[in-house]
């Protein structure tokens, strides 16, 4: 299989990923589906990596494996186990309507990019609606759902989104800035990790439904 | 300046918070104030020795062409070390009416001290970078770290303040990343694949070949990104639960600095946006959105009963004509829009600590049970009163100097209609904290006072900032109009 052809499956991929990501209210699984999103992508960095013959981009895939393919979705699983909440039983928008979200972003999506021109590179271009696709189905998560949980999942998506979206306009950013911003999205699972617990042992809950006190 | 000096510079001033915050996280209670405030006061040390040259029209660069100082980077270094020092002076104070009250834990001030530490670096780093990526990096740091620092009192409203700054702040940054990332493709057909691509210098030198479509979604970007750090209407709903429920201290730095430090993000991405696209499409969106932040700020000013969400709503107003003044462009403006910077920073941090200890002294944060402030709490008192006064732009405030500024140049450069509602709205802004402060600081003290001896150096972060507002209203040298003309010059495009 050739660089571009991975590069066009795992596009596909993760559009098929990013409807079944706003379509469940297991936690659990979205968290899988997150995963498996940052997997693929990894392995589309490394496939035109190793074409190109640019080892940055390979590592820069390694690292999306590790960190946001292994690592965070590890750290979420144990912070879930820790919680009771384990089903976004009432998100904001039923199943209904978001599929027809689901369906409205990947036409808002593949619309959007149809005319930004990309560069000479070996079928990246095609990513370029998935990426912007899982932007917008990760504020659609962070919009529609109420349990913490389900938040850091659309905050992990969104930024998924951006990664790919940098993969698809750029191969990705310097090494140093991609290293930069793979340990301040850490940071911020892990203080959201802090507060998540804090909220259970406080509010005695872990769903934002319980925060709305502040007004005015 | 010799390149060594840069460097050492910057390695000391990026390095000692981190590791100071680390020692200072472990230390006992009583050394960890020390330690954090130490590395802060010598990270400041360096950051003013990069900025002076800056300022006075020495351009300073070094560290691989990481490094970039100009006047307008300069001045942002400048507030960022008064705000930290003045909230570092404050926190000794608010930990000793944090302590009556019985924190949750007793480790609880050295974790303050040592996020204050990371907080303050962090912001130390921006206006120094050259690097629009590492810009991002270091500007959520600081949203990750002060996210701990807004809910370090644990109290549901804390927690639930911190949750949505956590969220809200990810997500706002985020665009900015998605920003960043369409500056750098737009310059990769004309650069390559470098990362001095992503040096604002080298985008800003090159910006009339840059890909026009991209740049334009890049400055949309960065102005919801940076736009939401910054507090600017519609992006803005995090601010005053966050700014009202951190430590007075924190608050202060959130808002002095913080704010601060956010426009300056955005500021270069207009400067390089008005380079490709020309000015008219970051000005109308910088006017448009600087409006909506004054009209949306003042009802919530006027109709506050919360003295913490009085400063934060407030800083939106304020934000809101630094944004304007951005859009307005041109000399006047510019160099009003530096002075209001500074100016602000100054005031709100003193205002925040003041308004901790009425807080503290009066046992609520309700506007309603607070009268009596001055007779109560005569210090916190007097400077609340005296710092509001400033804050509203009234002379001899340097306030009154830069939003006169702001609002002719505005006319000056054919905003009339813009810069006539600003002032009714600036004016209206004014009337309504000024009401509130009356209720507070006048009248008989609703319950007996239980003020703890104030400490000088709380008596110093209060009443410091204030002299220094009042004088830079009444007092400009040549030198200092040089500097802020400078600083125009560079926000203009014009370079300084």
């Amino acid at each position: 299989m050739t660089a571009a052809g991975i590069v066009g499956t795992v596009a596909g991929l993760i559009i098929v990923l990013g409807v079944a990501l706003v379509l469940t209210r297991s936690i659990g699984r979205s968290i899988l589906l997150v995963a498996a999103q940052s997997i693929l992508a990894g392995i589309a960095a490394i496939a035109v990596g190793i074409s190109l013959g640019q080892w940055p981009i390979v590592l820069g895939g390694v690292l999306a494996i590790v960190f946001k393919g292994l690592v965070a979705p590890v750290f979420l699983r144990s912070m879930l186990g820790s919680t009771t909440v384990a089903v976004e039983r009432h998100p904001y928008i039923g199943t209904r309507l978001s599929l027809v979200a689901a369906i409205a972003i990947v036409f808002v999506a593949a619309s959007a990019t149809s005319d930004i021109g990309v560069s000479g590179a070996p079928g990246v271009a095609r990513v370029l609606p998935a990426a912007i696709a899982q932007v917008l189905t990760g504020l659609l998560l962070v919009m529609t759902r109420r349990k913490v949980m389900s938040l850091l999942v659309g905050i992990l998506v969104f930024e998924n989104g951006i990664a790919l979206t940098a993969f698809a306009l750029t191969y990705g950013m310097p090494l140093v800035v991609e290293l930069g911003i793979a340990f301040d999205l850490l940071v911020a699972v892990a203080v959201g990790w802090v507060y998540t617990r804090q909220m259970v042992a406080v509010l005695g809950t872990a769903s934002t439904d319980s925060l709305r006190s502040l007004r005015g | 300046m010799t390149d060594q000096f840069v460097t050492f510079a910057v390695l000391v001033l990026f390095a000692l918070p981190v590791i100071g915050g680390i020692i200072a996280w472990f230390a006992p209670v009583h050394r960890a104030g020390a330690v954090a405030g130490g590395s802060i006061v010598v990270a400041s040390g360096f950051g003013l020795a990069l900025a002076f040259p800056a300022l006075l029209g020495t351009r300073v660069s070094g560290l691989g062409g990481l490094v970039f100082v100009d006047a307008l980077g300069g001045l942002i270094v400048v507030i960022v070390v008064a705000v930290g020092l003045i909230a570092i002076l404050g926190t000794p104070a608010h930990l000793e009416h944090a302590l009556e009250d019985g924190t949750p834990s007793e480790r609880d001030p050295a974790r303050l001290w040592a996020l204050m530490a990371w907080f303050v670096g962090g912001l130390l780093a921006v206006p120094l970078l050259d690097n629009l990526g590492l810009i991002w990096v270091a500007i959520e740091w600081t949203t990750v770290v002060s996210a701990l620092l807004v809910g370090i009192t644990r109290t549901p409203a804390a927690i639930e303040a911190a949750w949505k700054y956590l969220i809200l702040g990810s997500v706002g940054v985020g665009f900015a990343l998605l920003g960043t990332l369409l500056a750098y493709a737009s310059s990769v057909d004309l650069l390559g694949e470098t990362s001095d691509a992503l040096a604002w210098t080298r985008l800003l030198s090159i910006a009339p070949g840059l890909d026009p479509a991209l740049v334009r979604l890049a400055f949309v970007f960065a102005l919801v990104g940076y736009g939401t750090k910054a507090g600017l209407a519609p992006f803005h709903t995090w601010l005053p639960d966050a700014h009202s429920q951190a430590p007075s201290p924190v608050s202060a730095t959130l808002s002095g600095a913080t704010l601060a430090v956010s426009l300056y993000a955005l500021a270069r991405f207009q400067q390089v946006a008005a380079g490709t696209l020309g000015p008219d499409l970051p000005s109308g969106l910088l006017v448009a959105v600087g409006l909506l932040s004054l009209a949306v700020a003042v009802p919530f000013i006027v109709a506050q009963g919360d003295l913490k969400r009085l400063l934060a709503y407030s800083s939106i107003e304020h934000l809101g004509i630094c944004a304007l003044a951005l859009g307005f462009g041109g000399p006047l403006a510019l160099a009003g829009l530096a002075l209001h910077l500074l100016a602000h920073g100054l005031t709100k941090a003193s205002l925040f600590l003041s308004a901790g200890g009425l807080v503290a002294s009066g046992r609520s944060r309700r506007i309603a049970r607070l009268g009596g402030g001055l007779s109560a709490d005569p210090a916190d008192g007097r400077a609340f009163l005296v710092g509001s006064v400033l804050l509203s732009g009234l002379p001899p405030s340097a306030l009154f100097v830069s939003e006169i500024a702001i609002v002719f140049g505005g006319f000056q450069r054919g905003w009339g209609v813009a810069a006539g509602v600003a002032a009714v709205l600036l004016a209206a802004a004014a009337a309504g904290m000024l009401f509130h402060v009356a209720r507070v600081v006048f009248g008989s003290p609703s319950r007996p006072p239980t003020v703890a001896g104030l400490r000088v150096r709380h008596l110093l972060a209060i009443g410091v900032p204030l002299a220094l507002t009042v004088l830079l209203g009444i007092w400009a040298p040549a030198g200092l109009t040089d500097t802020f003309d400078r600083v125009a010059r560079v926000l203009g495009g014009a370079g300084g």
